[in-house]
């Protein structure tokens, strides 16, 4: 899957994850731009692992502050191992 | 008596304290709603389930005292004739001259009361977990940790580097399709989930995760914080109720709840426990727990399998509290256990009432994001086997009241 791809799925997949609608971009920080507390981010996580079918390590995510962040991790988790 | 504040000049921006900034804003949050359930003094201890707060009587709903072992008075007569034997403290490590016989006493003592051949005592339940898991794994290994785990479970975790993979809280399917994705580090991977999760109070599907465990080949730690003396014919915990004995390789616990002092430990099967204590930095780096301590653990586990009418008297409770609050109309987090949650329609309704409730004599906890699981504002109580009939009938009627 391709980053655009793996970007345009996580939007919709941060879309259904909030309760309310919200202004979402690429470079929308989780915890400051839409009031995530960081539990929430852990759930999101989640359910984008579920998504994609893999395993995301937490030392992975420390630097994970966007969905712009997260399409990298998720990208390179696909390509390579769990 | 309040701490005087500090006279010294603010901090130029840009520097080390500026973190501080967004603390000491919820601070002041708090503080303007005249609320501050992080303030609760007990100041004086009535009985093992009553204590003066503010200067009233209270019941005390949330203090995770299971079988009222806090003012046990063989714990207590244990304790003051340990401390009048071994003195105050051990001032060392168990490493050096921080070993006394009531350790080694204890360990077999705990040993014992598991039916496991090892044991291995830490100075709190924090420690427990931490020199646990830091001990256990290391880079290259990997863990599935429950989504709602404990934070000295994560942090134990954290220290010990090995890759963390969280799953769904007590989602089998969850921990099953990780374990999958991981392949052959399956093998190295260790599964790390509580019994009775103590907030909302329900429990880990732990048959179906011994099951996930075998299925791998990987590995299984229990930690039995909140259900020891609760559940299992023995009081073990959840793993022993369950009967999941056989693919349990390590359970984790704590002296502070139901054993009513302080301090946690690990039992396993597996000899090579015996030399964590070698490796484990948070079992190394402290001094060890007290003499009486360890003196009122071990008087405390020999009351526990002496008197069932301690586990009789705390499911009584717990079936009583949480029939009492369903029959309400309240939404309850579980099924009856030792904890019951109250949710709450949102952060100021729980402020609100665990507020009233403390002017009406009823302390409980206050769980709201983000200490708090699934994002929700709830009351937490936690049941006694001390508690009369009708101090849970009073407890019942400040909620009725709310």
């Amino acid at each position: 899957m391709s980053q655009p791809e793996i970007e345009n799925r996580l939007l919709a997949l941060l879309s259904d994850f909030l309760d309310a609608p919200a202004d979402l971009a690429l470079d929308t920080d989780f915890v400051s731009g839409l009031g995530l507390e960081s539990v929430q981010v852990m759930e999101f996580v989640m359910e984008v692992e579920e998504a994609f079918d893999l395993a995301i390590d937490l030392d992975s995510l420390s630097t994970v502050r966007t969905l712009s962040d997260l399409a990298q991790v998720v990208a390179k988790a696909q390509g390579g191992q769990p | 008596m309040n701490q005087p504040e500090s006279q010294s000049a603010p901090a130029a921006p840009g520097g080390l304290m500026d973190k501080f900034a967004p603390v000491a804003a919820m601070r002041a949050g708090i503080e303007a709603t005249g609320i501050d359930p992080t303030g609760v003094v007990i100041e004086h201890m009535l009985s093992t389930t009553e204590a003066i707060v503010e200067g009233r009587p209270t019941i005390l709903a949330g203090t995770n005292n299971y079988l009222g072992m806090t003012f046990n008075p063989a714990c207590i007569a244990a304790g003051q004739q340990a401390m009048a034997e071994f003195g105050t403290g051990t001032t060392g490590s168990r490493m050096a001259n921080g070993t006394f016989a009531g350790h080694t006493d204890l360990e077999a003592a705990l040993a014992e009361f598991f039916g496991l051949p090892y044991a291995m005592v830490f100075s709190t339940g924090y420690a427990a977990n931490l020199g646990t898991l830091a001990a256990l794994l290391n880079p290259g290994d990997a863990v599935l940790l429950d989504g709602d785990a404990h934070a000295s479970l994560y942090d134990g975790c954290r220290m010990s580097g090995a890759q963390i993979f969280r799953f769904k809280h007590n989602d089998p399917e969850s921990l099953d399709k990780r374990l999958t994705r991981l392949g052959e580090q399956a093998k190295r991977a260790l599964i790390v989930v509580e019994g009775l999760y103590s907030v909302l109070g329900d429990l880990a599907p732990l048959r179906e995760f011994a099951e996930i465990k075998r299925k791998h080949g990987a590995w299984l730690l229990v930690d039995e914080a909140h259900s020891l003396g609760a559940y299992g014919q023995h009081g073990r915990g959840l793993y022993e109720e369950l009967a999941i004995e056989a693919d349990t390789d390590f359970v984790v616990g704590t002296f502070s709840k139901s054993l009513g002092a302080m301090g946690g430990f690990c039992v396993s099967p597996h000899p090579e426990l015996k030399l964590f204590r070698y490796t484990s930095r948070p079992f190394i780096f402290t001094a060890s727990p007290s003499p009486a301590t360890v003196a009122t653990v071990r008087e405390a586990l020999n009351q526990i399998q002496t008197r069932p009418e301690l586990k009789h008297n705390l499911w009584r409770n717990a079936q009583h509290l949480h029939g009492g609050l369903g029959a309400l109309g309240l939404t309850l987090g579980a099924p009856p256990s030792p904890v019951v949650a109250v949710r709450c329609t949102d952060r100021d309704q729980a402020f609100a009432r665990w507020r009233k409730l403390l002017e009406t004599g009823v302390y409980c906890n206050l769980m709201a994001p983000p200490a708090s699981p699934d994002g929700s504002s709830l009351l937490r109580l936690s049941v006694s086997a001390a508690h009369t009939p009708e101090q849970i009938d009073r407890v019942i009627a400040a909620f009725a009241a709310l």
